[in-house]
């Protein structure tokens, strides 16, 4: 059986995505070896930490041009999460300071800027469970019921879309916050499915079993 | 918009699931914390917190396989503390799969290790856990390393300071009333949810799915039981729906069937 990629970029934590992934039955492998991403069937971009730590592992390792080449490229079935989606975008202007905004993947074509609630009273960062309104179906979302779009959202910047068939699902916090994306064979999550229960478990496992 | 949450709270003793009343009465083991977790789990509550009550060398290894084999089946976040006072014990506990690293006497010891341990690892990593006495109808007082050290702060003011210092969040503890399931201490609760900023977990005296109602009604942000869950028949499948038929603002999941 093929294995699951889950790209190691050297940030602290995979144990809980691995260990999604193990429990839907398909086999993890946490690895930044271009063979081993080559051979997965299916290809996850996990996050946690600064965006701009994380693009420079990426770009140190190589891992830009393996994904360009694998997911871009030849199709591979690719799940990014919450950090992991943000790398998709053009920029980011988390800890620029004023400076000119990091560089991501560019993948989408979008920008992430830190959340600005319309209400005082609402919280960075944006943590907790929050609903997922669905703006459009999509694979990951089979047979999870809208009333079971709830999901574990930690983040303080998020994914601004200028191509608005791109949203899958948004969630309210004081603004709309984009919450799902795809295109073709990738789709990311602004929230922790591994994190999420039921309805996370479901999503990974969508994702799992899916051929686009 | 956000979800009001519901968290069991495991205490343990050398890797054992335990409850006292008051902190120190009454002692009853209550189980295996994995077995029991695995059950809230399929109850579908929010998120776990998990406490080593008291910590050692020894208990800290047991507490880090513990959260190793949770996360290993067990999808939601996790709250872990008991005994941590250094950066490499908040890694080492998120290493081993928690979200959060509540910090409680070392808080109070050294309040810059708060500071700290937010910069390094992002001020939502950190939960400061603050447990209290009332002292006479108007004042109450903070209690460190378990219940047993009295330190002359108001539970309040030190929660606002601690929001000073980036802590993501507040678990706020009746000594009072933990265990004694007469209900949550609401005039705290009001007095905390109205001045802070960051949410506000409160624990301490939930008996009833009434008093859970309470204190979310004051303020909390998130309930914090033990004690109902593991002694009555009130199950989180069960608070919960009557949360949701209340009007309370609570997720529902594919597990609690509502």
């Amino acid at each position: 059986m093929s294995e699951v990629a889950i790209v190691d970029y050297g940030i602290n934590n995979v144990r809980s995505v691995r260990n999604a992934v193990d429990y839907c039955g398909f086999n993890p492998v946490v690895t930044h070896d271009a063979a081993a991403i080559a051979d997965a069937s299916h290809v996850i971009l996990p996050g946690v930490g600064a965006f701009g730590d994380a693009m420079s592992n990426i770009r140190a390792r190589g891992i830009d041009e393996i994904l360009e080449r694998h997911v871009r490229e030849k199709g591979k079935p690719f799940l990014a999460i919450c950090l992991g989606m943000q790398l998709l975008a053009r920029t980011s202007e988390e800890h620029a300071d004023g400076n000119a905004p990091y560089r991501g993947l560019g993948w989408f074509d979008a920008d992430i800027l830190r959340l600005q609630p319309n209400d005082p009273r609402l919280k960075i960062p944006h943590m907790g469970w929050n609903i997922v309104t669905r703006e459009r179906d999509h694979a990951v979302l089979a047979n999870i019921r809208d009333s079971n779009l709830a999901f574990y959202f930690v983040h303080s910047f998020a994914m601004h879309c200028n191509n608005q068939s791109d949203i899958v699902g948004w969630a309210d916090y004081g603004q709309p916050v984009t919450a799902i994306v795809a295109k073709d064979n990738i789709v990311a999550t602004q929230f922790h499915p591994e994190k999420s229960q039921d309805s996370g478990i479901e999503l990974v496992g969508n994702f799992l079993r899916w051929n686009p | 918009m956000l979800k009001k949450r519901l968290i069991p709270k495991f205490l343990l003793r050398d890797g054992r699931l335990v409850k006292y009343t008051r902190f120190f009465d009454n002692e009853r083991i209550a189980g295996n914390p994995v077995t029991t977790a695995k059950v809230y789990n399929d109850y579908g509550v929010d998120e776990l917190i998990v406490l080593d009550i008291v910590p050692s060398e020894q208990s800290r290894g047991r507490v880090v396989e513990i959260i190793e084999r949770m996360s290993e089946e067990i999808f939601m976040p996790f709250t872990v503390g008991g005994g941590v006072g250094t950066l490499e014990d908040v890694n080492r506990l998120l290493r081993a799969g928690a979200d959060k690293v509540s910090v409680n006497s070392e808080a109070v010891r050294r309040p810059e290790f708060v500071r700290e341990a937010a910069r390094t690892f992002g001020d939502q990593c950190i939960t400061v856990s603050i447990d209290y006495k009332k002292m006479g109808e108007r004042h109450a007082s903070v209690y460190i390393d378990g219940g047993r050290e009295h330190v002359a702060l108001d539970p309040v003011e030190w929660a606002l300071r601690c929001e000073d210092f980036h802590c993501g969040e507040i678990l706020l503890g009746s000594i009072d009333r933990d265990g004694t399931m007469e209900g949550y201490d609401l005039d705290m609760i009001h007095e905390a949810a109205r001045r802070l900023s960051v949410p506000l977990i409160v624990s301490g005296g939930c008996g009833s799915l009434q008093h859970a109602i309470d204190a979310l009604e004051a303020g909390a942000s998130a309930v914090a039981i033990s004690s109902m869950f593991l002694f009555t028949d009130h199950s989180p499948i069960k608070l919960r729906s009557h949360l949701a038929s209340r009007g309370l603002d609570v997720r529902t999941s594919a597990s609690s069937r509502n």
